[in-house]
């Protein structure tokens, strides 16, 4: 008598992780090339840059000790040695690239397949319950391990010492093996793929912000973060090693709790149920920009919450700004300036940051906003809507025009976040105007990035994923433009590299205006294209 | 009248001839039956005609316009019903109608109540809780609920149930006796059969055969089964007669259309028993068409 292998509810595991791999063959070397090779040309751009004890030590004193550096990056330690240096300036690329890579991988490998229904074609085969979920999570692990790996490397290679890299490496691996069971929990709440993206992603945003605001205020909130368990490990201080284990604790409950939630729900199903909805549909929906917009109302409310809450946190930091003149007399040597003018100065460069900071998340926003013509397309929801007599025109517009109005109305929510989060913490709302309008400066960069994934999308639909990369060198150039020591023609290709960088310097007219011109040729060639080509794949 | 009319239409993705040379006319008012196998080219001549794809060459027209350049105008007149249907996932069923509806150029509420009651079809459902059957009948309602006067139905019953796909065999036939044109793509020849004045046959992008049911039959050959007095040796003989089987006194033989009368003839000579004659059924057509062995 011949008997079957036995079967557990995570067989066929290696079948399924053999199928990611094929599935993204591409999608992962991008991931880690692209994070990887930021985070080491970041790291080997540091030790040339500070070759002297001199230059070291004024980092630890001004550069490192900046509330934009605190918010941004927490408080690393050893920033007197060129590997808290390094540590300092990679950490905010490199940790939150190693949470988004996670939570990006891990959904579409499980809540994106069982949404789909592909995952259901899979679960007939000899597959156990719990193997895509398993699946998923090796492969979250394993890529932030590559990342951690990476990382290690390039500091070794930048001739760091081996226990500062070996702990650093660890934690920002360890970051993202939790970001891996957070997402894994996530996938098992919501039954949509985008609203695990947005759980996963709220989840990453709160856990980077209190770490930021903790190490702001220099208290116990960093304690309450991943983020600041990683950091806490101190690497290039004194090394340390149990803050690891918070991670692999955090880890181990949230996958436990994820298994308990998968064991308790139906295939397709989550916790957060579907109401049901209007038999009819509302005056919004009588025109291509109301529909347009109503298919990314979610989208859409989900930004604004959370972009007006980042703008409250980061202008409630405002007030706290100036104190460093007078815990640091070198920063006001280093602003050139002292007194009053010192300290506005300080919370004017902190504010141009912050202004910037946000519109490249907002550039972020406006791409997948924009794109979404490509998903209706690809999903055959285009073809039913261009079946009717709305034009291809006006249906490219309507999305593409939501998308930038969308954009407007967060740049708005930015700034009043902004001054709402001062308001609150100084007693002051004077400065309600000034930071809308601030905000507002950087708009024409966000609108540009839009409007090139719509001429994309236009002319060269396949190519869509360049706006992506858009995104990502803009990022690049705007957290690390300076450390890289890029050329000026690359960080040309950075729509902000040619606005003012507002209240620093006076608002000029001239970039703006082209940058608003420069939208609108891109649109219109977006839409030349897309009357001109098959509007539907092949 | 013709309401559409495509002359040697090519479409080629890559190096894919999706469509090479087609041609296909529809006539005013009539239900012209679409069919051919998955891959055969239906969904592309669809997507041509509603101007999604631009035809390589060839010339095109549709309600008296050019489906490309003349897209948006001519989508007044049409309904279109896709064979994959795709809705917002949160856009309730009944929201996905009335913004279809909307885009159009709006509904006949009385319609769309009764569709919706026909079809048996509760539009308070998230579309990303409707079963693919359901979907359909979403993107169904949505169509028929409005006034065209022209219907491009892509494999519009895939997923229905008997009980559904009878309604919808009722809706057409209304949407017929209201003077509709309708273009019905198909691979369920009973279907096709039941609704059909005409049918074309599409195989690797070309249409091979068009016409009404009877014509397609004249062209083919009528199985005939008889019993006689005196065995039937000579049938062989008759011009017209394939694949003559005797068993004793019973004969079966197929005869081309033409024939059909020496045929008859010759066995009445002979003392006819039993008579029996069938043309073939659309599916044994079909299947011809495609080489295969046809059981008589």
């Amino acid at each position: 008598m011949s008997t079957s292998p036995a079967t557990s509810s995570v067989t066929g595991v290696g079948h399924l992780l053999r199928l990611i791999l094929r599935r993204d063959r591409v999608r992962l070397p991008v991931w880690v090339v692209g994070l990887g090779g930021t985070i080491v040309a970041s790291a080997l751009a540091v030790p040339p840059l500070y070759d002297t004890p001199e230059k070291i030590a004024g980092y630890a004193r001004i550069v490192g000790a900046t509330p934009v550096s605190y918010l941004m990056s927490g408080r690393q330690v050893g920033l007197d040695t060129l590997g808290g240096i390094v540590a300092n300036e990679i950490s905010q690329v490199a940790q939150l690239g190693v949470c988004l890579m996670v939570v990006f991988l891990v959904v579409r490998h499980t809540r994106a397949e069982e949404e789909s229904g592909r995952a259901e074609l899979l679960r007939s085969t000899v597959l156990g319950r719990h193997a895509a979920t398993l699946a998923g999570l090796a492969y979250g692990f394993a890529a932030a391990l590559l990342i951690g790996a990476i990382t290690a490397i390039s500091m070794l290679a930048a001739g760091l010492d081996l226990a500062g890299t070996l702990t650093y490496g660890t934690g920002l691996a360890l970051l993202g093996v939790a970001y891996t069971a957070v997402t894994l929990v996530a996938v098992q709440l919501s039954t949509s793929a985008r609203g695990a993206l947005g759980l996963a992603g709220a989840a990453v945003a709160v856990g980077y912000l209190v770490r930021g605001l903790g190490a702001v205020e220099d208290n116990a909130l960093v304690w309450l973060s991943p983020f600041g368990w990683a950091q806490g490990m101190d690497a290039f201080g004194d090394e340390r090693w149990w803050p690891a284990g918070l991670l692999l604790g955090f880890t181990a409950l949230l996958l436990a709790l994820a298994a308990r939630l998968m064991a308790h729900r139906d295939f397709g199903g989550g916790l957060l149920t579907t109401r049901p909805g209007p038999a009819r549909a509302g005056w919004l929906l009588s025109t291509p920009f109301g529909v347009a917009t109503r298919i990314q109302r979610g989208l859409l409310i989900g930004w604004a919450v959370g972009l007006f809450l980042l703008g409250m946190l980061y202008g409630a930091v405002i007030p706290t700004v100036p104190d460093l003149i007078a815990s640091n007399p070198e920063m006001a040597d280093f602003v050139g300036a002292s007194g009053q003018a010192a300290e506005d100065a300080l919370v004017d460069a902190f504010l141009g940051y912050m202004f910037l900071f946000m519109a490249v998340i907002a550039c972020g926003f406006v791409v997948s906003s924009v794109l979404r013509l490509r998903s209706e397309e690809e999903a055959g929801r285009a073809e039913v809507v261009l079946a009717t007599p709305v034009s291809r025109t006006s249906w490219m517009a309507a999305t593409t025009g939501v998308a930038l109005v969308a954009a407007t109305k967060l740049t708005v929510i930015m700034g009043l976040g902004l001054a709402v989060g001062y308001g609150l913490a100084s007693g002051e709302w004077d400065q309600v105007v000034p930071q809308v309008a601030g905000q507002l400066a950087y708009l024409p960069g966000v609108l540009v990035v839009g409007a090139l994934a719509a001429a994309l999308y236009g002319l060269i639909p396949r190519g869509t994923g360049l706006a992506w990369a858009a995104v990502a060198l803009i990022a690049v150039q705007v957290i690390l433009g300076q450390l890289l020591g890029l050329p000026d023609a690359v960080q040309a290709v950075s729509p902000f590299w040619h606005l003012a960088a507002v209240p620093v310097d006076d608002f000029e007219v001239v970039p703006y205006v082209s940058l608003l011109l420069l939208t609108a040729a891109l649109v219109a060639a977006g839409l030349w294209g897309y009357r001109r080509r098959d509007a539907v794949a092949g | 009248m013709s309401v559409i009319e495509l002359h040697d239409v090519v479409k080629t993705f890559g190096a894919t001839h999706a469509l090479d040379h087609l041609d296909l006319t529809v006539e005013q008012g009539e239900v012209h039956g679409f069919l051919g196998p998955n891959g055969a080219g239906k969904s592309t001549t669809i997507r041509v005609l509603l101007g999604l794809l631009k035809a390589d060459s060839g010339t095109a027209t549709m309600l008296g316009g050019d489906p490309w350049h003349d897209a948006a105008t001519l989508h007044r007149r049409l309904a279109y019903v896709p064979g994959d249907v795709s809705l917002w996932p949160n856009l309730s069923g009944g929201e996905v109608i009335d913004v279809l509806a909307r885009m159009r150029g709006g509904l006949d509420e009385a319609r769309r109540r009764e569709m919706l009651e026909r079809f048996d079809l509760d539009p308070t459902k998230k579309a990303r809780t409707y079963s693919k059957g359901n979907r359909q009948k979403v993107a169904l309602v949505a169509a028929l609920a409005s006034r065209a006067d022209l219907y491009l139905l892509d494999e519009p019953t895939s997923g229905l149930d008997p009980l559904m796909e009878a309604e919808f065999q009722e809706a057409v036939f209304e949407l017929k006796d209201e003077g509709a044109t309708i273009l019905l793509s198909s691979h369920i020849l009973a279907e096709a059969e039941a609704l059909a004045d005409r049918i074309s046959i599409i195989r690797a992008g070309r249409v091979v055969q068009s016409g009404t049911l009877a014509e397609l039959r004249h062209l083919t050959r009528t199985t005939v089964i008889a019993e006689t007095d005196r065995p039937a040796t000579q049938i062989a003989a008759v011009p017209g007669v394939h694949e003559p089987e005797l068993h004793g006194n019973r004969v079966t033989f197929d005869v081309d259309s033409d024939h059909l009368d020496a045929a008859v003839t010759a066995l009445a000579g002979l003392g006819v028993r039993s008579l029996a004659a069938h043309p073939p059924t659309l599916e044994e057509l079909f299947l011809r068409q495609y080489g295969e062995d046809v059981p008589a």
